[in-house]
């Protein structure tokens, strides 16, 4: 069984598709990712899932119900940690903790325990009984997921969990997720658009843009069939003509040359650097630097949809709904 | 354990703790009615003939302090519901949505919370009229006055709840909570007699829960019948109105939280 199930999922706001037609499954135990841009939809995704939002289209199981069918039987099944950190801030860490626990029906003898328990996981004994307004950033957040994790849920959703927060911090909250994904194993679907993110915590990455999705795999399969490792050398004047010795090396797979930079993909980069340099020394062409490089997320995500992640414009002229209306109030 | 009485305390038990964490406020909400009850209560002291006339023997002061702890009802319980539109734009409602707690749950909670906060500030009205020399027949009126007040206060915190989750923003609410609550205050013998009213008015204020409810406050506190109104029927009205309103607040909250904010 898997842990979630969408099969042709579709939601449309007012003619806009903000979920165009989307397909995937999630296995038991698997941190699964949605990546892409702000208003490609991973939020709206997230909200069908969790029972938050009707699909226009299309069926989705989580945990194996079905939740348009059975929303109650998903909600036991679940926890989600929403984009915006929810925490109640006049109340102390430990009454927030406990509010979850009731919320989600865990037995009132378990309570405490329970509570004990992920207090020590995300290491915040000392502070639970203080009010969270004297938090930090990292701290509400950990405690608001420490309270979707509090009931053991089968799946866990992460909306954006690191986003707004400074990057020694992101790299403390990206531990905790891992700490809590070994103690507990229950499956993980999360969205963000830090590629560092999906790279580091997924075993497979779905790319989203406008609606769909456009490449899924494991980040690593999906880096190594960018096919190459990346030498970039600097140099001063052009290689002319030993150019074409350098692309009869049998690893090189493309060159891309500017004014005086040269950037070299090699299936195997280690194997290709002796032979390019042999080459350079021997034509006496001096080079300023090398590096050599993997190729990141960041490469395999401007190959499929055609813009970099930060980039914020809508090619689709697609308002980004959820910010657009909470703007209001 | 679970169940809906479980889930409405859970709700109930989080609104209570969020209030008495912002203390504050009470004495903020307190200064509006202690002005009226002591500045109106002072001002209109003038109007006791009018009042005695349709046979109301005592102060002013004693004719208008039930009004006055039922405005502090009133306004505690109609604005109390606010928090709802917080809760939906900062995600406490999301939370709570995705848990498996029942809608109507969160509704129930939300309102028996408002209620009980109403009347507390409602009760501390009470003190202040005690102190300012209105009393009381007997002592122990005070259980089944707060009884009044809390069940006529849940009837108005769903008229609040309903308001916040239909509405989108603050304005609607606010816009459509000052269009309901003046009104309906104003058009009640809670200041002035209801025989004393032009036939119309009175006519209209004999359709508002709000008339029942000061009736039956004012004849515990004062021990004289008014208005012409048996207590077994105010306390009908009053449980009618409170009944449907809490089935329709439970009602327009599922529906309408089940929509995107």
């Amino acid at each position: 069984m898997y842990s979630i199930e969408a099969r042709s999922l579709s939601k449309h706001f007012d003619g806009v598709k903000a979920v165009d037609d989307m397909s995937f499954t999630v296995d038991s135990g698997e941190i699964f990712g949605f990546l892409g841009p702000n208003g490609a939809g991973k939020s709206t995704m997230m909200m069908i899932l969790t029972t938050l939002l009707k699909p226009t289209s299309g069926h989705a199981l989580v945990s194996g119900y079905d939740v348009m069918l059975h929303p109650k039987k998903v909600r036991q099944k679940i926890g989600y940690v929403q984009q915006d950190t929810v925490v109640d801030e006049y109340l102390t860490g430990r009454e927030n903790l406990i509010l979850h626990a009731r919320l989600s029906h865990i037995p009132k003898n378990q309570i405490n325990s329970r509570i004990d328990d992920i207090l020590g996981l995300i290491e915040l004994e000392e502070k639970q009984n203080e009010p969270v307004v004297t938090y930090s950033g990292g701290m509400r957040k950990r405690l608001d997921i420490a309270g979707g994790l509090l009931h053991r849920p089968e799946v866990l959703f992460l909306d954006e969990p690191t986003v707004g927060l400074d990057i020694q911090t992101r790299k403390k909250i990206w531990e905790y997720i891992k700490k809590i994904h070994d103690e507990f194993g229950m499956s993980l679907f999360l969205s963000t658009h830090y590629m560092e993110e999906a790279d580091k915590l997924c075993d497979r990455v779905a790319i989203i843009n406008n609606g769909t999705i456009q490449a899924m795999d494991s980040p690593q399969k999906m880096k190594s069939e960018m096919g190459s490792d990346v030498i970039t050398m600097s140099i001063d004047e052009s290689p002319g003509e030993h150019l074409t010795n350098v692309e009869k090396i049998p690893q090189v797979t493309n060159i891309n040359h500017t004014a005086n930079k040269l950037v070299i993909f090699a299936s195997n980069g280690a194997d290709a650097m002796p032979k390019i340099l042999e080459i350079f020394s021997h034509a006496g062409i001096k080079i300023n630097s090398i590096t050599m490089t993997q190729p990141t997320l960041d490469d395999v995500f401007i190959s499929y949809t055609g813009r970099e992640i930060s980039d914020d414009r809508n090619d689709s002229g697609k308002p980004n709904r959820p910010k657009a209306k909470r703007s209001i109030l | 354990m679970s169940g809906p009485i479980h889930d409405t305390y859970t709700i109930f038990w989080r609104e209570i703790k969020r209030y008495k964490k912002s203390r504050s406020g009470v004495l903020i909400r307190l200064i509006q009615p202690a002005i009226w009850i002591i500045v109106i209560g002072n001002t209109f002291a003038g109007t006791q003939p009018l009042i005695q006339s349709v046979g109301f023997d005592g102060q002013y002061i004693e004719f208008m302090a039930p009004g006055v702890i039922i405005l502090t009802a009133i306004f505690t319980s109609i604005f109390g519901g606010v928090n709802t539109l917080w809760d939906r734009r900062y995600g406490f409602m999301n939370k709570a949505l995705t848990s498996p707690i029942s809608r109507a749950s969160i509704a129930l909670g939300k309102m028996s919370a408002i209620s009980l906060i109403a009347a507390l500030q409602a009760s501390l009205i009470l003190g202040i009229a005690l102190a300012i020399g209105v009393s009381l027949p007997n002592p122990l009126m005070v259980l089944p006055i707060m009884g009044i007040v809390i069940l006529f206060s849940l009837g108005f915190s769903g008229i609040s709840v309903m308001v916040a989750a239909t509405a989108k923003s603050q304005e609607t609410f606010w816009g459509v909570i000052n269009f309901l609550g003046m009104p309906l205050f104003m058009l009640s013998p809670a200041l002035f007699p209801l025989e004393l009213l032009p036939d119309w008015l009175a006519t209209a204020a004999k359709f508002n829960p709000v008339t029942y409810t000061v009736l039956l406050v004012r004849e515990m506190m004062t021990g004289t019948p008014e208005g012409g109104v048996s207590v077994l029927l105010s306390v009908v009205v009053v449980s009618v109105f409170v009944l449907v309103m809490v089935a329709l607040a439970s009602y327009v909250f599922t529906r309408e939280v089940n929509k995107p904010f």
